[in-house]
């Protein structure tokens, strides 16, 4: 074995991180484009298969609702606000701001699923009608799945801030799952123009 | 010496008693604790990755048994050996294992033990999540299994075609099982990718710059990013579209309700084209280290093979229609991804000619791993040669779904991954065990396969022009196949006892072979300047990088860095594109929580093919199980250096 010459010493860095410098704020990018990209062949699915039919939605079936889904638009756009917050916040180590705001993000995010269940019974269409009715199913399902891991998570995130003194990188861990709500946010606006107005506009 | 192992830095050589010392502290904290219950929650990335290679290599040899009944089958003419429905069975089982079980999982898996210690780093940026992975694929393999081993194997190929995998053609559960598969092998392999590029871009040893990334790391992070964007094609096509399908009657490929069976071709093809290229460019990352090492020399082109592995990578997305020429497809669209099958072969061409430059230019020696080099420079340029005459759309559908393509597939497959994995295997083999395999087992190995594939693979070239449908159980005896079907079998026997003899070979060398010592070949990488077989550890302190071949450029003692904790899991993160130091991280525990959710995902897919309500248990469980993972992330430790986002650096409990 060569033997080694110490040059410098890392005793002095830091040993939490938050945003790129942080390992799960990598780990966390990496499945937003995962699960991004899952979600955009299956939006590249529905418009293929729109393709080759002259009426889109195919009677009987109807265009979705768009009342349901317009205002978990804005209820999400809302929602980005307690979850700015609590990023800040937890930049700040502020416990008592992060506790705050993640019962709001909780209570908003728990909103939004709510109204999902109302939205995906305006859908206009079955399942297994036809391959339109599969696709637009498959679609916001999929967003919903997404969205109600995030909010679980963000309720298990929660509920360890207020039942359990929180280590201090749990706050690095509060900021990136505002980084993942954003993600769950922005994806529902081509899912909202591609599903719900496209319909009425392709 | 303090829990900051050897924090005071003098600017000269560590004293042995103070590394050894350090050694002791490391190991203490580092190793897996001995037991059943330890042996299941490991998140070593080298107990990680050597289970992954073991598991595939056991594939390998299942498959390969499932090739040589089918051989078996095939020797003759009107062979009633195997039968037509057992036949479909085993080569669904042979094509779905080779490729999702084998090759896929034993290419990551070499990533996964290597990255590592390539880079200097002490572990993968998420060993649970590695650990979660391995699992999984363990699930994967016994669905199949278990299935084949009760008459219930998938018997469609390992490409599902629909509308041969819809209810209609395929009732029973034989399509979901390869369905729900697919889903648990890609879940493994979307882990092992992220794993891999957050470790390469945040835990390459100090000085370790983009440009002096070892070209195996650099071919395993470029492969990463492809199963990132190849692998949810397969998912999504798999579970969300075909296993819906047949389970609740969703329409993504039923004509008759608006469906189009050539989305599925396009969903399959998208992964299934650059899936030959994740088998195949770690195993070109393999090739460069063996070809440096033997030739005494850098390799030519450093910055050539780089860039021939992103331009790999971006056109292989570029040409998954050429699988589907033969369907009614656009005439402007089958010349496009004519032009971009012709072009994928000049970053090919480009790597090539940079390890026979380097060959010539240095003073090679016939190892076995460079005899494996040479025979996959052999074998995959004749792959390659055919690949280019299938990109041509007349000769396509002329050749389209005969023997020739499956000659070519497996020259491809076989000269371009298997022969530079054994070359790995053999060049990396004391990094595993601490021994060296033996030499003369080794040369009749590698001959005997060379032969057993060239006997085996060159006559279907000619079955194939001659009209013998690939994916046929038998033939007539007046179609005059037989006696070239004879010699292909016989080559496959050949292949079988080269096989035999490796299996040999690492039996009695893990068990009696030559001891190594930590850089038996006189390689340049950081991966043998630690011992064979690493501490749980991997290295007692960062090593400093400031070459691309650090053991060549170090001249009298190893740079690197103190001050990592020797009481707690503590690794090294740096910049990302010049390699600083950064900042220091816990890494986890041991923890049972990989494995449980694992199982709970199994019951939730595996589930979801019998009875539907399973998966509401399923996933009931499986949340309980994220919730205890994240649980256990929350023990609070000790005083904490936190940096702030506002570039703040504070300390807190």
């Amino acid at each position: 074995m060569t033997s080694l010459r110490a040059e410098t010493s890392v005793a002095d860095l830091p040993t939490v991180t938050f945003g790129q410098r942080s390992l799960m704020w990598w780990g966390t990018l990496g499945f937003m484009v995962i699960e991004g990209w899952t979600l955009a062949l299956l939006l590249v699915s529905y418009l293929y298969l729109r393709q080759s039919v002259i009426q889109w939605p195919p009677a009987p079936s109807q265009s979705p609702a768009l009342l349901m889904p317009s205002i978990t638009l804005a209820l999400m756009a809302l929602s980005v606000v307690p979850a700015v917050v609590v990023a800040r916040a937890g930049g700040r180590l502020d416990a008592p701001a992060v506790k705050r705001w993640l019962v709001a993000h909780s209570l908003i995010g728990v909103a939004i699923l709510i109204l999902r269940w109302w939205d995906v019974q305006s859908l206009g269409v079955r399942w297994d009608a036809n391959a339109y009715g599969t696709a637009v199913w498959m679609i916001v399902g999929f967003h919903t799945s997404l969205l109600l891991l995030d909010v679980l998570d963000t309720l298990g995130l929660t509920l360890c801030f207020f039942v359990r003194r929180q280590p201090v990188k749990s706050f690095s861990d509060a900021a990136d799952n505002s980084v993942y709500w954003y993600f769950t946010v922005g994806i529902w606006l081509p899912v909202y123009l591609i599903a719900y107005v496209g319909p009425r506009v392709i | 010496m303090s829990a900051l192992g050897n924090s005071t830095i003098d600017g000269g050589a560590l004293a042995p008693e103070a590394v050894a010392q350090n050694a002791g502290a490391l190991e203490r904290t580092w190793s897996t604790k001995p037991g059943v219950w330890a042996w299941v929650c490991t998140v070593d990335h080298k107990v990680i990755g050597r289970r992954y290679v073991i598991t595939a290599f056991a594939m390998f040899l299942a498959g390969g048994i499932e090739a040589a009944l089918m051989r078996a089958q095939l020797a003759r003419p009107e062979n009633g050996f195997l039968g037509a429905d057992r036949y479909n069975q085993i080569f669904t089982t042979h094509g779905t294992t080779m490729m999702f079980l084998f090759a896929v999982p034993m290419m990551t898996a070499m990533g996964l033990y290597f990255v590592p210690l390539m880079i200097g780093a002490r572990s993968v940026a998420f060993p649970r999540l590695n650990a979660f992975g391995y699992w999984t694929y363990l699930v994967g393999i016994g669905l199949l299994y278990v299935a084949l081993l009760t008459n219930h194997a998938p018997d469609t190929g390992w490409f599902a075609y629909v509308p041969l995998s819809e209810t209609l053609y395929a009732p029973g559960h034989r399509v979901d099982v390869w369905a729900q598969l697919v889903t648990f092998t890609e879940i493994a392999a979307l882990c092992a990718a992220v794993n891999i590029i957050v470790t390469v871009f945040k835990m390459r040893a100090p000085g370790m710059s983009v440009n002096r990334i070892p070209l195996f790391v650099w071919a395993q992070l470029v492969v990463a990013f492809m199963i990132v964007f190849a692998m949810p094609a397969v998912a999504a096509g798999s579970t969300l579209m075909l296993a819906a399908d047949r389970a609740i009657h969703m329409q993504w490929f039923i004509p008759a309700r608006g469906g189009d069976v050539l989305l599925w071709q396009h969903i399959f093809w998208f992964f299934g084209h650059p899936e030959v290229y994740i088998i195949f460019l770690p195993a070109l990352g393999m090739v460069t280290p063996i070809v440096e090492t033997f030739c005494r020399r850098p390799v030519v082109g450093y910055g050539a093979i780089v860039m021939a592995n992103i331009a790999t990578a971006f056109f292989a997305f570029g040409l998954w229609v050429h699988h589907m020429f033969a369907t009614p497809l656009p005439e402007l669209g089958d010349s496009l991804f004519t032009a971009a099958s012709l072009v994928i072969a000049i970053p090919s061409a480009v790597q090539i000619f940079c390890w026979i430059a380097t060959m010539w230019t240095g003073r090679p020696r016939l190892t076995v791993p460079m005899l494996f080099v040479l025979g996959f420079l052999f074998t995959f340029i004749n792959g390659g040669i055919t690949g280019v005459m299938l990109a041509s759309v007349p000769f396509d559908r002329q050749a389209h779904d005969t023997f020739f393509v499956v000659a070519h597939l497996h020259y491809v497959l076989l000269g371009g991954g298997v022969m530079p994995l054994f070359a790995g295997l053999y060049f990396w083999f004391p990094k595993f065990t601490g021994r060296l395999l033996r030499n003369g087992l080794g040369k009749w190995h590698f001959w005997l396969f060379l032969i057993g594939v060239n006997v085996t693979f060159f006559p279907m070239h000619i079955l194939g022009l001659d009209g013998m449908p690939r994916r046929i159980y038998t033939y007539l005896a007046s179609t005059g196949w037989g006696p070239l079907n004879l010699l292909s079998s016989l080559g496959a026997a050949t292949i079988a006892i080269s096989v035999i003899i490796f299996l040999v070979n690492v039996v009695l060398s893990w068990r009696g072979g030559a001891v190594a010592g930590p850089n038996p070949w006189g390689a340049s990488g950081l991966e043998w300047a630690t011992a064979s077989p690493p501490p749980p550890y991997n290295f007692a302190y960062p090593l400093i990088v400031s070459s691309a071949h650090p053991l060549w450029d170090a001249h009298a003692a190893l740079p690197v860095a103190t001050g990592l904790r020797t009481d707690r899991r503590e690794v090294l993160t740096t910049t990302t594109f010049d390699a600083r130091p950064d900042a220091r991280h816990s890494s986890p525990r041991e923890s049972i929580w990989p494995f449980y959710l694992a199982l709970c995902m199994g019951v939730v897919f595996i589930g979801s093919i019998f009875r539907p309500y399973w998966v509401l248990i399923g996933t009931a469980l499986s949340l309980a199980g994220l919730f205890g993972w994240g649980w256990q992330s929350t023990r609070p430790i000790e005083r904490e250096r936190i940096a702030l986002p506002n570039g703040a650096l504070v300390e807190r409990t």
